[in-house]
């Protein structure tokens, strides 16, 4: 357990925030701005009636977008953490088998299938794509808080509880925050996957920045499909550095063994 | 000595007093959904949305009851588990797998008026409960006892043979059977592009991962750089990806006739075949590069000691040990490629997803399903697959 | 202040412990020795009730182990284990201020305790408080992990092998510290160990353990002296029984005045102990020693058949 942190040369990186707010920035300007670039949507299309998506504006594109994944992020993190330390105590422990087996088997469904899946059981429009992001956003999440868990140290464990924690003091004062680091990454990985899976909503009758991607494609206008998939890369991008800073500054505090 | 060495740690007899409350449970759960949920449904005809019937009126007295007395054994026999009440279980669940397609032969000739040739009958949510539910049992059974991932696979190939052949022979009523005899040309040729589109995607990725990963543990300056560029193309969500190789590439066919001879064009399998490749390096690089360095260097060290030159440690040596490894990189760069491989659909790829799509345009269900389950399949029957080859070849055997 | 009469702990068909019947007075260390396996370990953790016992009663400054809330009861009790325990994701000052957190204590208690502790314990607050677990050498982590159990200022303190897995050096310090603390806090100890001369150091009471059952318990002198049969003879160290009856022993308790003589060549601190003494004369080929004050001024004398004659009459004289 030696100080072994101090022999690392000071690396030169700028602030963290700095990916966040380029890409923040760029997705701002796309949205907003996304007539004004009307001239290379031209170019690209010079066939075309017209060039840039307006069927709806793109910041309303942005805000559906944002809403259904972020709907199923929040009810995914409650459920699937919730789900994660109920089976890693001693009552749950019966599930802990097949809940962990399923959340591991669960990663080999294409996201796709769940999707197309969710559509003879809940009709069209923007419910099944919440529900399809719910079920399959919550593996990974729950992957990961169960393996977060486990992996804290027993020795930390019986001392917390010998020192007189309480089982819900050390939960919320050891246990989860010894985790959050992997359970951020499941986070990160569920909503980055979640982004992606979101934009396929145009086909089932959902209206976020896939549209113009996919109206785009089946009409034959490329600019749509390149405005759709700019947008929706620069938000892909945007949300993923955002991580990466809140997982750095979660690295910074400590380093456990 | 830490606190728990002094413990003599209290042996857990085989369970014998503790009911397994998982199986419980999931027994009781599907006997609920038989009850209460509808188990088939049944439409005249394409279009119209159908009604649904519960257990009595689409199994019939006798159909019922055997269903119910089969799911209550299960909770029964999991009540006082030993090592043969969980064969017996095995035994119970494969059953029950195996009856699934009878009861809906069952359901048929109750309720398919012969007058009615287009008449469908449909899988309602019981089905769909509990299928699920018996393969959650499935994977319970198999974790309490302790079986490789062998022998349930191998039950489950049996369990799809029975169902292909009373689909085959004896289930014309159903829906998906129906959607299928309309098109099964097409579904043959989509199931073949999308195994094509996968297999090249895989088959080439894994050489330039090979390539790749080399090549960074040579030159570890190229490790961050490379590492920043397929993370940043992992982030884009796949169908911006599959979007933005259109324009370019439809550009390049047009003004590159070579190119455009050779097959390249701006829509189809040209794209498709980058962006799956371009998705796939990431996982395959990483975990290339990761089963190259973890292998011991003391075993290099002997081999260099014994006078084995470099070629010779890395193809004998390096390479086998680092397969388990490789292997699992190959599995999930597969199964992911499945999953990409279904949206490529959107840009006339081909394969599987064409019947998602075209399903979800037309509102017909089942032809979703016709897409959608043998994705499924074949993304578990993948990983399955691989990920047995992967034990099977891991040094020192399996666990 | 601890008692445990006729105290048993089954596990399923094992029995841990078998029928223990051990008190340790108020302000007393008492040291559990034996090997790996013979329930030193469990009959500690009963006495923080992280084990039920099953048979036998626990009293516990005069109470029932049972009228205890466990919960309650950890938090008055100190506690530390080999590997430390300490939270990897709080700093020092954190770690060592959880239980009068739990207890409920203002910010400005805690922080005043945790200085206190920091100094008592030797870890300069400014270059230690905000540093963080994996920074801290082992010797330097365990000085936190006792800071840590002494925070509430617990009457009890209960420590498992604390030092076992630190080097000699470091054990060495720990264990010198840990006797000073002991010296000026009072506190009443129990302490597990496997190592005989770590027991035989720092405790007033030693109770030698083996299969569950006390083979013999007592001060150190008295077993060193009347071992009560072979196994714990040969846990004493057999032969080097001798060298370790003199180790406990200071010189200042043993010298005569000076005689007429000139003074001995070689000088010796009072408060050395005989074993040391010993080693001298070997070393420097003397059977006799001057014995010398804090300032080098010779207070006495000691001789090597005075050593032997006082050995004698030691046994005579055994304290329990």
């Amino acid at each position: 357990m030696s100080n072994s942190l101090s022999a690392l040369p000071p690396r030169k990186i700028a602030s963290p925030w700095l990916w966040p707010l380029v890409w923040g920035a760029l997705l701002l300007l796309s949205v907003v701005a996304m007539s004004a670039a009307e001239p290379l949507f031209r170019w690209i299309e010079p066939d075309a009636r017209q060039v840039v998506y307006d069927r709806v504006d793109f910041y309303v594109l942005l805000g559906r977008h944002l809403l259904v994944v972020g709907i199923a992020a929040v009810v995914t993190i409650v459920v699937g953490v919730a789900a994660g330390v109920a089976v890693t105590r001693t009552r749950g422990a019966d599930f802990l088998p097949l809940v962990g087996q399923l959340a591991s088997l669960g990663q080999t469904f294409p996201p796709v299938a769940v999707l197309a899946l969710s559509v003879p059981v809940l009709g069209f429009g923007t419910l099944p794509i919440i529900v399809a992001l719910m079920l399959y956003g919550l593996l990974p999440i729950v992957r990961n808080t169960l393996a977060g868990l486990q992996e804290v140290d027993n020795t930390i464990k019986s001392a917390a509880h010998a020192m007189g924690m309480t089982p819900t003091q050390t939960l919320r004062q050891v246990e989860l925050p010894l985790a959050a680091p992997v359970i951020l990454a499941g986070i990160r990985t569920s909503v980055t996957i979640n982004i992606a899976t979101a934009a396929l909503g145009a086909t089932v009758g959902a209206s976020n920045l896939g549209d113009p991607i996919i109206s785009g494609i089946v009409n034959g206008n490329m600019a749509y499909v390149v405005q759709g998939a700019l947008t929706i890369a620069l938000l892909a991008l945007t949300v993923d550095s955002l991580f990466e800073v809140l997982q750095h500054s979660l690295r910074s505090r400590f380093t456990a063994p | 000595m830490s606190l728990l060495d002094a413990l003599p740690s209290p042996r857990l007899r085989w369970e014998g007093r503790h009911p397994n409350t998982v199986l419980v449970s999931l027994s009781l759960i599907m006997l609920a959904a038989l009850w209460i949920l509808d188990v088939v449904t049944m439409a005249p005809n394409r279009i119209v949305q159908g009604t649904g019937y519960g257990a009595l009126e689409a199994l019939g007295w006798p159909g019922a009851i055997l269903a119910s007395l089969l799911l209550s054994n299960l909770g029964l026999l999991a009540w006082q588990p030993s090592h043969r009440h969980y064969r017996a279980l095995l035994a119970t669940v494969i059953m029950l797998m195996t009856l699934m397609p009878v009861g809906l032969m069952a359901s048929s000739y109750l309720l398919i008026d012969p007058e009615l040739p287009q008449a469908r009958l449909g899988l309602g949510a019981a089905y769909w409960v509990v299928l699920f539910v018996l393969l959650l049992c499935l994977i319970e059974i198999r974790l309490r006892l302790n079986l490789t991932r062998f022998w349930p696979t191998l039950l489950l190939c049996g369990v799809a043979c029975v169902w292909w052949l009373c689909a085959a022979f004896w289930l014309d009523s159903l829906a998906l059977v129906q959607e299928f005899n309309a098109r099964d040309q097409q579904f043959v040729r989509a199931v073949g592009q999308h195994l094509r589109l996968v297999g090249i995607a895989v088959c080439i990725s894994v050489v330039l991962g090979l390539v790749l990963a080399m090549l960074m543990r040579r030159y570890t300056r190229l490790q961050k750089g490379a590492f920043a560029v397929l993370n940043f193309l992992q982030t884009i969500p796949s169908l911006a990806l599959f979007g933005l190789l259109l324009a370019p590439l439809a550009w390049l066919a047009a003004n590159v006739p070579f190119l455009g001879q050779l097959g390249v064009s701006g829509i189809g399998t040209t794209p498709a075949l980058i962006a799956l490749i371009a998705y796939s390096l990431l996982p395959m690089v990483r975990n290339t590069y990761t089963a190259l360095e973890e292998v011991s260097p003391d075993t290099l060290e002997a081999a260099k000691g014994m006078g084995m030159r470099a070629g010779q440690r890395f193809w004998q040596v390096r390479l086998p040990l680092a397969m388990p490894v490789l292997l699992e990189g190959v599995r999930i760069t597969t199964v992911q490629a499945i999953g990409l491989t279904a949206v490529a659909a959107l840009i006339g790829a081909g394969g599987l997803g064409t019947f998602i799509f075209q399903g979800l345009g037309q509102a017909a269900m089942d032809m979703v399903l016709l897409g959608a389950l043998p994705i499924l399949m074949l993304a578990l029957v993948v990983d399955a697959g691989l990920g047995a080859l992967a034990e099977a070849l891991r040094p020192g055997g399996t666990r | 202040m601890i008692e445990l009469s006729h105290v048993s702990k089954r596990f399923d068909e094992e029995t841990a412990v078998d029928d223990i019947s051990l008190r340790v007075p108020k302000g007393k260390f008492c040291a559990l020795v034996g090997t790996s396996g013979c329930g030193k370990s469990t009959t500690l953790r009963m006495i923080n009730r992280l084990i039920e016992h099953s048979e036998g009663e626990i009293i516990l400054d005069g109470q029932a182990i049972e009228v205890y809330d466990p919960v309650k009861l950890r938090r008055r009790i100190g506690y530390v284990i080999q590997h430390t325990g300490l939270f990897p994701h709080w700093n020092v000052a954190r770690n060592i201020g959880l239980v009068p957190r739990l207890l409920k204590w203002s910010a400005t208690e805690v922080q005043a305790r945790v200085e206190e502790l920091m100094d008592l314990l030797g870890l300069p607050v400014g270059e230690f408080a905000h540093k963080y677990p994996h920074q801290l050498s082992g010797g330097q982590a365990q000085r936190v992990g006792v800071a840590r159990a002494l925070a509430a200022d617990p009457d009890i303190l209960l420590m498992d092998e604390p030092f076992g897995a630190l080097d000699p050096i470091t054990r060495e310090k720990l264990q010198d510290e840990l006797a000073r603390l002991q010296a000026r806090l009072h506190k009443t100890v129990v302490f597990v160990t496997h190592d005989m001369d770590e027991a035989l150091k720092l405790a007033d009471h030693l109770v030698v353990m083996r299969e569950g059952r006390i083979v013999q318990q007592g001060s150190p002198l008295a077993l060193l002296q009347q071992p009560a049969d072979p196994f714990v003879e040969s846990m004493l160290g057999g032969l080097e029984r001798g060298l370790k009856q003199a180790a406990l022993t200071r010189v200042k308790d043993h010298m005569t005045s000076m005689g007429p003589t000139l003074p001995a060549q070689s000088r010796i601190p009072a408060d050395f102990s005989l074993r040391q003494a010993l080693s001298m004369m070997l070393r420097d080929h003397s059977d006799r020693l001057a014995v010398v004050d804090q300032h080098d001024v010779p207070i006495g004398e000691l001789s090597l058949r005075r050593i032997i004659k006082e050995a004698q009459l030691d046994k005579g004289n055994a304290r329990e």
